[in-house]
């Protein structure tokens, strides 16, 4: 089953994630809803046919939530479980806000954020700077992997165990080829047009489908409950 | 006939850079004319291309005088979106002229950006699509295409926006032979169309019938204007003189690059001549089966997937041997794998009857990337080269750097030299490591002729002092230049393995062995 999802849908999805996971979830009935909302990414990745991927991060979060549930408590002591403790906060906490924006990066193409942005009225300005941010992760990728080649070959990979090396002899290569790679693609980019004056327009037809309005509703729903519990409730 | 470009007494330097200075130029270019620019690096020939396409002055400033008119814009008063429609062009690094990362999205980017109508949009992007038979490469993503496959996305993303004047600047810099077959078809093509063409070029051979003129470029200035037939009869010697790469390629070199049909040619074996390099089970794949608990180790029983197959091969020290073949067809994986950079190879090196394995091919090897720019990692020459020595011997630093006519810069910043002089710092330090195979890929894309020579120049050098070279490349120039020994490559098999001249069939004479020709050697190396 392939569920192809606006773009606006998804950057909503981020929000609310974002934000669900900055609230406190103190009930069980909380809780369940908040690990439902991580379902949904979860469940996408698999729709997008990324099944080690969706089960990487589904095994990662569920692992996180048993040790706190059952292993953990407000009573454990040792440095192993303070070390456990602080890990599964982190995961259980901020997990679900990085698979989707995970999910978001991986499935959405340029042109589609970009043909978004301009349905919700975004300035050109922005919209272009957030895609040229997409288009350079890649890219980045790419440059590092042949910079950690370089450092292999050299036998400085671990730069003699000093840290500060470490992060120097990766650093400044990847800054220097960096600057020429977007010196070059702004150059081929604005012969091609971009930053006119005239309004950009889309061959990207975006509509919201069945699909995207439930989920759409089931994550406002579920802001409507966090807000409700943190602020009304209480 | 009208002319579409008219440059009138230009002159130009980059703010902040003595390079790329113009003096006075002016030329004019009528529709429909297909254009070369040549000359040496630095001579001025990408600087007119800016000039055309508006980079200069609107991204590229610096002091200007003069004027430039592309059918009926003053360039110095139009913006550069204005131009699109007007000018388009090809650059030269197939990696860096992409906007969007999936083929469909490029090549509707430049429609997009003059806001036409999407259904324009969608018919236009549908014709270019077969105009250039770029079927098989829609919906890909950019960043898993081929250099050659990117250039013709990139060609078909100009063409996109109909521009009545196509710039292309050095586009079959990263190309492989086949590509550039490509390439040429593109320019046929619009040339057909009746667009102006401009092309800054250091390769030439294959616009032979496409050019009506030859722009010569030396220093900054217009040396020398030629018709295009006229240009391409010149003798070898006076191409030379022009410090130009040749204008024709052999027919042999074009046979054995591109074409493997040739079929299987010979295999040598040093065995009886101690002093040789022996490789052995070098296998290698992408595409690992999925395993459990333990990798199983490659052998030829996976011939299916291997990217890499090569059960035994023997190679000659000291020598410059060349690695030809398609792109894409292992020539960078075989590279790889020999200073071991990918681990899962199973290969071994027997070198001066000590084997090499694993981890350790990364102190007998060293590979100069393509990419020098990768490689440098301090803020200085000399101590770029230390970071490679285990004991930090200052002196024997300063004869690597002297040897290498480096040592001038030696507390110069390695990002602050030239592309060649990087090349030459990677070498020092791979030296400095005590490398004794060193490994180029592609050294020479992109370069004019004398830094090519330049280039063959120290590789040979190397060779003499006791290093043995093994060159990626495209360029049948450096291999006449300075290989003494051909591997063959296709989808990961040597296919033949020999001396230059044996294998571009450059004797004929079945009975020339091998003791004639490592004595021809130990003659010439005195």
């Amino acid at each position: 089953m392939k569920i192809k999802l606006d773009p606006r849908t998804k950057i909503y999805m981020i929000f609310v994630v974002s934000a669900i996971v900055m609230m406190s979830a103190t009930t069980p009935f909380l809780w369940g809803l908040r690990i439902l909302t991580t379902m949904v990414p979860i469940a996408l990745l698999i729709a997008e046919k990324r099944y080690a991927s969706a089960l990487r991060f589904f095994a990662l979060y569920i692992s996180a939530l048993i040790l706190t549930f059952y292993f953990l408590s407000s009573e454990s002591t040792g440095l192993i479980r303070a070390l456990l403790t602080g890990y599964c906060g982190i995961i259980a906490q901020f997990l679900p806000a990085f698979i989707t924006a995970w999910y978001v990066i991986h499935s959405t193409k340029i042109d589609e954020f970009m043909a978004a942005m301009q349905k919700m009225h975004v300035p050109d300005g922005i919209t272009i700077s957030f895609a040229v941010v997409m288009r350079f992760f890649p890219t980045i990728k790419e440059e590092y992997g042949s910079i950690r080649d370089a450092m292999k070959m050299r036998g400085i990979f671990l730069a003699g165990g000093n840290a500060a090396k470490m992060v120097e002899y990766r650093i400044i290569p990847l800054l220097f080829s960096c600057v020429n790679i977007g010196d070059e693609l702004s150059a081929a980019a604005i012969t091609r047009g971009l930053g006119g004056k005239v309004k950009r327009t889309s061959v990207v037809e975006l509509k919201l489908h069945v699909f995207d309005w439930l989920l759409i509703l089931l994550f406002s729903i579920a802001t409507v409950i966090f807000i409700l519990n943190k602020y009304i409730l209480l | 006939m009208k002319n579409i470009i008219e440059i009138k007494d230009v002159s130009f330097q980059y703010k902040g850079s003595e390079e790329g200075l113009l003096n006075n130029v002016s030329l004019n270019i009528a529709q429909g004319e297909t254009v070369l620019l040549c000359g040496a690096s630095g001579s001025g020939k990408t600087t007119i291309i800016r000039l055309i396409n508006g980079l200069i002055p609107h991204y590229y400033p610096g002091e200007y005088s003069g004027s430039v008119f592309v059918d009926g814009h003053d360039i110095k008063n139009t913006e550069l979106y204005d131009l699109a429609g007007v000018v388009g062009t090809v650059f030269q690094n197939p990696r860096s002229q992409f906007f969007s990362v999936d083929t469909d999205g490029e090549i509707v980017f430049g429609p997009e950006n003059i806001g036409l109508n999407p259904n324009e949009i969608r018919r236009r992007s549908a014709m270019v699509v077969k105009d250039m038979n770029l079927e098989k490469l829609m919906g890909r993503s950019l960043f898993d295409l081929s250099g050659g496959e990117k250039q013709k996305i990139a060609c078909g993303s100009v063409s996109a926006l109909l521009p009545n004047v196509v710039l292309l600047d050095e586009p079959s810099s990263n190309l492989d032979w086949d590509a550039i077959k490509d390439l040429k078809n593109e320019i046929v093509k619009w040339k057909s169309e009746g667009k102006t063409i401009v092309i800054s070029e250091h390769r030439l051979w294959y616009l032979k019938d496409l050019l009506n003129r030859v722009i010569y470029m030396d220093s900054g200035e217009i040396a020398g204007e030629y018709n295009g037939d006229e240009f391409f009869a010149f003798t070898d010697s006076k191409i030379r003189g022009l410090k130009l790469r040749p204008v024709k390629i052999e027919e042999k070199y074009i046979d054995k690059f591109s074409d493997i049909s040739s079929g299987q040619g010979a295999l040598r074996n040093f065995s009886d001549y101690g002093d040789s390099i022996k490789l052995k089970n070098f296998y290698f794949t992408y595409k690992r089966r999925p395993y459990i608990f333990r990798k199983k180790k490659l052998s030829a029983n996976d011939a299916d997937i291997l990217n890499l197959n090569m059960p035994e091969l023997d190679l000659p020290k000291g020598k410059v041997i060349g690695i030809i073949g398609r792109n894409g067809t292992g020539k960078s994986t075989f590279l790889r794998c020999l200073c071991g950079l990918e681990m899962d190879c199973t290969g071994e090196i027997i070198y001066r009857n000590k084997k090499y394995r694993g981890k350790d091919l990364t102190n007998l090897s060293y590979l100069v990337m393509q990419d020098v720019n990768h490689q440098l990692f301090t803020d200085s020459v000399e101590a770029e080269v230390l970071l490679s020595m285990k004991e930090k011997d200052i002196d024997k630093c300063s004869e690597i750097l002297e040897r290498l006519g480096l040592l001038e810069f030696k507390d110069k910043h390695p990002m602050a030299l030239s592309g060649g002089q990087k090349q030459r710092v990677a070498i020092a330090s791979a030296i400095a490591a005590g490398a004794k195979l060193l490994l180029f890929d592609e050294p020479t894309s992109g370069l004019d002729y004398s830094h090519m020579v330049k280039v063959a120049e120290l590789l040979k050098e190397l060779a003499v002092s006791g290093s043995t070279v093994l060159v990626s490349t495209h360029d049948p120039e450096l291999i006449e230049l300075c290989c003494d020994y051909i591997i063959r490559i296709d989808d990961g098999k040597v296919i033949s393995s020999d001396f230059r001249n044996c294998a571009m069939d450059l004797h004929t004479d079945k009975d020339y062995n091998l003791d004639n020709r490592l004595e021809e050697d130990n003659e010439n190396a005195v």
